[in-house]
């Protein structure tokens, strides 16, 4: 061995006990708590506090005080201690996602809030962010992917670059993992939570079950979604909650699916256009199944079950959809489109009497269309 | 940013290419402190006797270089760093011949559409040291001129501040950990170049009237230190280099 290379090594191993600086033991986060400006966790925080700026001016959150007051008073019963410490910003998006960051900006997409069947459901994932924030996980996080980056290195100097390639594929399997188990703990908090503050657990592992069938009858199986790839296989994940909210009889009890419809109920349309626009019918059509055996309102999930086969437009879908707007119209709160819809769909099928019948309802129900000279037209068309 | 937060969520697509085009220029720039600024000509002659410039919130965040190459944020570093760079824009701008006002986060109308030009600032600077510093990378249309804006609604600063002007700055500064100062000096062995802490940045000047980027400059270091008030002045000086005021 040359002196360079014995040098070198000795430089390496000085170098590996600099780079495993302590990952340390991470307590919770107490009420009120604020980290330290020496600390690298007041430096994740301050990042994050730009981020919340962005956040503060983007047009896509959602301003609604209604919803969000409904959101936050789910999450304060969860936990009225830490409640002042987090703040909750809707984003409009059609996918399921919640997110945590460190310094309390906990991002809701309403993808969740139109999934979550009932107040229940919604809390069961504001519990499971929260105890992201509580348990510090970004910070351990950031500290585990540090150490095991670091250690990478060593690895790659020590063996002259040959392991240190194999040991970047274990470190990034350790970092996946980590987030893993942190997901696990997050469920396990979250469900405590919720049966502390009076909400019904078992509605927990349901809202995964939900999730399950419509990834199940996506038209995309394949390409998983962000969501099922960072966290516990929603299988297992979903037995597991449901294990744990059988485990104690002492437990909460309200569901809140009436609630839950009436707060969401204004929003709901914009919604499912926003979820239709992602034209993953197979998907769309499990989710509206959901929601109309929830008990949402049907006119407006049957109009867009419609919809739905009328853009799909493959075999008998034409007739489905006919079918479709057809029941949507006896369920009383069907939107006006909907004879619109339905007016397109029997013309194309030659039926010009109910063609014309439906245009001239929803003229009639939508008395400042912004379509109502294209329609007329129609009308004059077709005698 | 995705590091940071415990979500599943698509990467911020903006930020990380903004990231990464500063890393490309980082890299690929290098060497020791330099600037090279742009002006466009036809705009300076229309400049005032004594300007009102305005100075918009300075952007500067301060890292430390983790072993693997990491930036780990430093919120103390950072508070002391900016408020340096601070009174260094001050201490420069007051020998200059224009009236410096300081914006006011909850002093201006419409703090929402300002927030918007500082992030568009930090955008739009990004593209420029991509297209007009680095060489393989500059635009068709854009080869032989300088011609770039915030847009029209840059404008609107005006009104509250009765300025000519925005000053725009963003800087960046790290710090090579104990471990990655190992490194350094087992790469040194064995011939292997190891990046320490970088300081990079740059400034630019909009003529509020029109929206355009007037002035434009650039700093790439690989010395400097902006926790220190004189270190971090030199910078701000650099950073001012050729600034037409």
């Amino acid at each position: 061995m040359t002196s360079a290379r014995a040098t070198s090594l000795l430089a390496a191993a000085a170098l590996f006990v600099a780079s495993c600086a302590q990952t340390g033991n991470i307590q919770k986060i107490e009420p009120g708590e604020r980290p330290t400006i020496e600390s690298d966790e007041a430096g994740l925080w301050m990042q994050m506090d730009r981020v919340e700026e962005d956040l503060q001016t983007s047009g896509k959150v959602v301003t609604d005080p209604d919803l969000n007051a409904y959101v936050r008073e789910i999450l304060c019963q969860l936990d009225t201690s830490y409640c002042a410490d987090v703040r909750t910003y809707i984003v409009r998006n059609a996918d399921f996602n919640a997110s945590m960051a460190p310094n309390g900006v906990m991002i809701v997409w309403t993808g969740i809030i139109l999934r979550a069947q009932n107040e229940a459901q919604l809390a069961s994932v504001l519990g499971h962010e929260l105890a992201h924030y509580i348990d510090r996980h970004s910070l351990k996080r950031w500290r585990e992917i540090r150490s095991t980056t670091d250690a990478a290195v060593f690895f790659t100097f020590a063996t002259g670059g040959i392991v240190g390639i194999l040991a970047g594929f274990a470190a990034y399997d350790s970092i996946m993992s980590f987030s893993r188990d942190m997901e696990r703990e997050a469920d396990t908090r979250g469900l405590t939570m919720m049966r502390e503050s009076g909400f019904d657990p078992r509605e927990s592992a349901k809202i995964w079950q939900q999730l399950i069938e419509e990834r199940d009858a996506s038209d995309e199986p394949e390409k998983k979604s962000a969501f099922f790839s960072t966290h516990p296989a929603a299988k297992e994940r979903s037995e597991t909650l449901a294990k744990l909210a059988e485990e104690t009889d002492n437990t909460g009890t309200t569901i809140g699916r009436e609630r839950h419809a009436a707060v969401t109920a204004p929003f709901r349309r914009d919604w499912l256009l926003d979820e239709l626009r992602q034209r993953d019918y197979g998907r769309f059509e499990v989710l509206l199944n959901q929601l109309i055996e929830a008990g949402m309102e049907d006119g407006e999930l049957l109009f867009y079950r419609g919809e739905m086969h009328r853009l799909r437009g493959e075999d008998d879908d034409a007739e489905k959809a006919i079918a479709a707007y057809t029941a949507a119209t006896g369920s009383g709160n069907a939107p006006a489109e909907t004879y619109r819809s339905l007016g397109l769909m029997q013309w194309s099928a030659g039926r010009t009497t109910e063609a014309r019948a439906a245009f001239e309802t929803y003229l009639a129900a939508q008395q400042d269309a912004e379509d109502r000279a294209m329609i007329e037209h129609y009308l004059q068309q077709m005698q | 940013m995705t590091k940071r937060m415990r979500r599943i969520a698509r990467p911020e697509n903006r930020t990380w290419g903004r990231a990464l085009a500063v890393t490309a220029i980082v890299l690929l720039l290098g060497a020791c402190a330099q600037t090279q600024s742009f002006l466009t000509s036809e705009n300076l002659a229309q400049k005032p006797a004594n300007p009102r410039v305005l100075i918009m919130p300075t952007d500067v965040e301060l890292s430390e270089l983790t072993t693997a190459g990491l930036l780990e944020p430093n919120a103390a570093w950072t508070a002391t760093g900016r408020s340096n760079v601070d009174a260094a824009l001050d201490s420069l701008l007051a020998g200059r011949n224009a009236t410096v006002v300081r914006y006011d986060k909850n002093g201006g109308a419409g703090s929402a559409a300002e927030t918007q030009l500082l992030k568009l600032h930090s955008a739009v600077g990004s593209t420029i040291l991509l297209h007009k510093y680095l060489p393989g990378f500059a635009l068709p249309t854009k080869k032989d001129k300088f011609n770039w804006s915030l847009g029209q609604e840059a404008t609107a600063l005006r009104g509250p501040y009765g300025a000519d002007y925005a000053l725009f700055i963003y800087l960046r500064d790290s710090f090579a950990s104990d471990g990655r100062k190992a490194l350094i000096f087992v790469g040194a062995l064995l011939g292997a170049g190891i990046q320490g802490g970088r300081q990079v940045g740059f400034a630019s000047l909009v003529d509020l009237r029109s929206g355009e980027i007037i002035w434009f400059n650039r700093l790439v270091s690989q010395a400097g230190d902006l926790r220190e008030p004189e270190l971090a002045r030199g910078a701000t000086e650099n950073l001012l280099d050729e600034l037409p005021l």
